[in-house]
């Protein structure tokens, strides 16, 4: 049993918005982590798990100043403050492998929010009325990938009165726009600082450091898909699609460096042991898109039963270039406007091709979370560029949070259907 | 000149044009060899288009075959989208189009309609089959310096990708003129409106958004009715104008306020645009639109709420109607706290979901008379 399911045993039946602030939960999970018991599948893992464990601690206990923010907001901005990252996406995908998010979707309906919405940001804001979250010193929002982070963080804003930074990128990144775009970031700076309680000064000092730990983790990044590239089968996709949490939100801190340091380090200790070749006979490889179901589901199993295997996936990607300490709003003007999410439709289709392409995939999977005007709205322009290419791609329809809307029977079907066609 | 307006009434499906809500008056006012710039969101800077020799026009969409629109657009986004999606599939209009960065949605159609219409006229573009090029916008979310500079980089940005598809190079005079007649064009209109049904309204503003500014001001349209019934405010996003409004009159409402972006909502608040140079005058330009009655996408809720809640008071609503079109995220997610906040001032609300066809009239009129019944109720106890 892994240390979640531990937890969720003892705390399972208790749980309340006491709980989440209760010594008891916290030592109990470092414990369960630390123990020998608790193997994860590769020794990044165990860095991963300590530095969520730590963050959330901290974001639950108090103490430190909360920044709420959503996946492309920088990291390295938050961490600069030495304030506590916390990221409601994430914390509703963790809600749905507990099980608990039909319990915050409900709330959320009540009230009022309609199930046309994103059932990540639903999740988010019937826990928040719940008592569930964590009280923000402030929230950060950029204004893509999506409209939905913006605006269910401007809710919660509002309700509390707390100051909403929202980072608005533009569309194109030209020079002049990317010189305003660093003004905007030293502006949303200021204010984050000044939310946290943070002296300008000390915070210049720390968005310096931030910024160069940023970059030893993302040469490290580099590594690591280099190496995922040599050894495709190495890294189930299944595994690396939860590293998204780590890219969006250690990015910044030490614990980054450690991450992508030690996934590197036993990738190439692992290839050099000719791991991951003895199964590649028949393997069908796949690109996988957007994100998954976080509730429990067997859609994976069912992939590997049919010979799919994940290579790559769509957000685990380092999509930016690199970073000069000297020049943090630069830098980090540099990183927003290169995630290829922002801008045209058209670029992202690219960037998928060219991941595909580069991968060498037998076909790819868009998962079409509902309610996401941006990933599914676009996933029909993605799937013409790749068949261009003569590449395969399922649509598969379903719902990232919510297991009331996913059909496994269907979607398995559809998933083997796909696979036997490649 | 004598024109006319356009009159929406609801046709039997079998009378469906290609693109229904589109007029035929509407169609007559274009002159031949008239350079049309097509235009989506209420935020595009008409003042723009105008100045550089652009027609400006807004499609409403082909709504009668929305799923037309499912070979590039997720059924879950929103149905005016999908809608001018299948218009402009159909068409192959010919000009520019000039889209605003201002939701999910207006991103997914940009996108799309550079597929399978046109191509990119910014950045290096060129125009397509379609003539023009496919043009977009920044537009920032929260008023303030920074977004005003930004802003008016992008007014200036698009200035030059017009001109570059075939429209005139804009000045500052040929700007200011433009915005000046705008000004008066949203003045009249809000004049004329006063005391009108809500579907006259509509009709009005319609007409202020796609006639030519000097064709509109001739005069007011004949047949414009008076409003009578139990006074409400309309507030939304874009609205099927043969729909919901009709609905309510004949369950007796009147739509004193149509807080829509097809309503009386781009008319309101406007700044007089001023500069010397062109740099200016697009900063200029660029805060009548940060700082003009905001929709739900704008970021200053609190400041969108204190307006909406004196215009149901000004206009002296008995009742609130919040109706948006599906799917779209501004207005899903701005309803609980507009919801509470009516409810806290005392102010009955009802919300609808509209699917752009409002073809459940039916279900929709039982609604709205449901909820009229419930203020006459009131103003009886009262
Ligand atoms: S799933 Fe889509 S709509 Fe939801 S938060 Fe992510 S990008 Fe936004
Ligand atoms: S709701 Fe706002 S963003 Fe959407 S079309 Fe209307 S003005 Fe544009």
């Amino acid at each position: 049993m892994n240390w979640m399911a531990s937890l969720k045993e003892r705390f399972m039946d208790r749980l309340s918005p006491a709980t989440l602030r209760s010594p008891l939960l916290w030592s109990t999970a470092e414990g369960l982590a630390r123990s020998p018991l608790n193997r994860p599948a590769w020794r990044a893992d165990a860095v991963a798990l300590r530095y969520f464990l730590r963050q959330t601690k901290r974001a639950y206990r108090g103490g430190d100043p909360v920044v709420w923010a959503n996946l492309l907001f920088p990291s390295e901005l938050i961490h600069a403050a030495g304030a506590v990252p916390f990221y409601p996406e994430m914390a509703a995908a963790v809600a749905a492998s507990l099980e608990l998010a039909p319990r915050f979707l409900d709330a959320a309906a009540h009230a009022g929010f309609s199930p046309d919405t994103c059932s990540f940001h639903r999740a988010i804001l019937g826990a928040w009325s719940e008592g569930y979250m964590p009280a923000p010193a402030c929230l950060a929002s950029t204004d893509y990938l999506c409209d939905s982070a913006p605006l269910s963080f401007r809710y919660v804003a509002g309700e509390i009165g707390v100051p909403l930074l929202l980072l608005e990128i533009p569309f194109r990144g030209d020079d002049a726009a990317l010189a305003l775009l660093e003004e905007g970031l030293e502006e949303t700076a200021l204010r984050l600082a000044e939310a946290c309680g943070v002296t300008w000064h000390a915070y210049l000092r720390g968005l310096g450091e931030a910024v160069e730990l940023s970059e030893e983790a993302r040469k490290r990044l580099l590594e690591v898909e280099e190496l995922r590239l040599r050894h495709p089968l190495l890294l189930d996709g299944r595994d690396a699609l939860g590293h998204l949490s780590v890219l969006a939100s250690s990015f910044g801190h030490p614990d980054a460096v450690s991450f992508y340091g030690e996934l590197a380090a036993e990738l190439r200790e692992r290839g050099e042991r000719g791991e991951g070749r003895e199964d590649s006979d028949g393997v069908k490889k796949l690109l996988w898109m957007h994100l998954k179901p976080y509730y429990p589901h067997r859609l994976f199993e069912h992939l590997q039963e049919h010979g799919g295997r994940i290579v790559c996936e769509e957000y685990n990607r380092c999509y930016w270039g690199e970073m000069d300490p000297r020049r943090p709003f630069r830098s980090l003007a540099r990183k927003l406007t290169g995630h290829f999410g922002v801008g045209e439709g058209a670029r992202r289709a690219r960037v998928m091709r060219e991941l595909a392409l580069r991968h060498r995939v037998d076909g790819a999977v868009h998962f079409n979370h509902w309610g996401c005007r941006q990933s599914a709205g676009g996933a029909a322009l993605v799937r013409r560029e790749l068949l261009r290419e003569g590449i395969p791609v399922l649509l598969l329809e379903g719902d990232c949070i919510d297991s009331r809307e996913y059909q496994e029977g269907q979607a398995a079907t559809r998933l083997e259907a796909f696979l036997e066609s490649l | 000149m004598a024109y006319r307006l356009c009159y929406y009434t609801r046709m039997p499906e079998s009378q469906n044009t290609t693109a229904s809500t589109r007029s035929r008056e509407e169609e007559e006012a274009a002159r031949p060899g008239e350079r049309q710039a097509l235009w989506f969101c209420a935020y595009t800077p008409l003042e723009l288009l105008d100045a550089a020799g652009f027609r400006p026009r807004r499609l409403s969409g082909a709504v009668e075959r929305l799923e037309e629109a499912d070979v590039l657009l997720h059924p879950a986004t929103c149905p005016f989208v999908r809608a001018c999606l299948v218009q402009g599939m159909e068409e192959i209009p010919r000009g520019p189009a000039v889209f605003v960065n201002s939701c999910d949605a207006m991103r997914r159609l940009h996108d799309a309609w550079k597929d399978m219409v046109g191509r990119g006229g910014g950045a290096g573009g060129r125009g397509g089959e379609g003539g023009g090029g496919a043009h977009m916008m920044d537009m920032p979310r929260r008023p303030g310096p920074w977004a005003e500079r930004r802003l008016a980089q992008e007014i200036l940005r698009l200035a030059e990708e017009l001109e570059r598809d075939g429209g005139l190079a804009v000045t500052p005079q040929s700007l200011k003129e433009a915005a000046a007649l705008r000004m008066e064009v949203a003045k009249r209109c809000l004049q004329w409106g006063e005391g009108l049904a809500g579907s006259s309204r509509m009709r009005l503003a319609e007409a202020a958004q796609t006639l030519p500014p000097r064709l509109f001001l001739e005069g007011p349209p004949a047949g414009l009715a008076e409003g009578r019934g139990v006074p409400l405010l309309l507030t939304g996003n874009l609205l099927n104008p043969r729909g919901l409004v009709e609905v309510i009159e004949e369950a007796g409402g009147w739509v004193k306020t149509a807080d829509l972006c097809n309503g009386d909502r781009p008319f309101l608040d406007l700044e007089e645009v001023d500069g010397e140079t062109l740099e200016e005058a697009a900063l200029s330009l660029a805060r009548r639109y940060l700082n003009r009655r905001g929709c739900a996408r704008m970021d200053d809720a609190r400041q969108r709420e204190a307006r909406l809640l004196r215009m149901a008071r000004e206009c002296g609503a008995r009742g609130v109607i919040y109706a948006s079109l599906k799917f779209c995220d501004p207005y899903l997610y701005e309803w609980p706290r507009v919801e509470a906040l009516l409810r806290s001032e005392g102010l009955p609300v009802l919300r609808l979901d509209s699917d752009y066809q409002d073809g459940h009239a039916g279900q929709l009129s039982t609604r709205v008379e449901a909820f009229l019944e419930m203020l006459r109720q009131g103003r009886r106890r009262a």
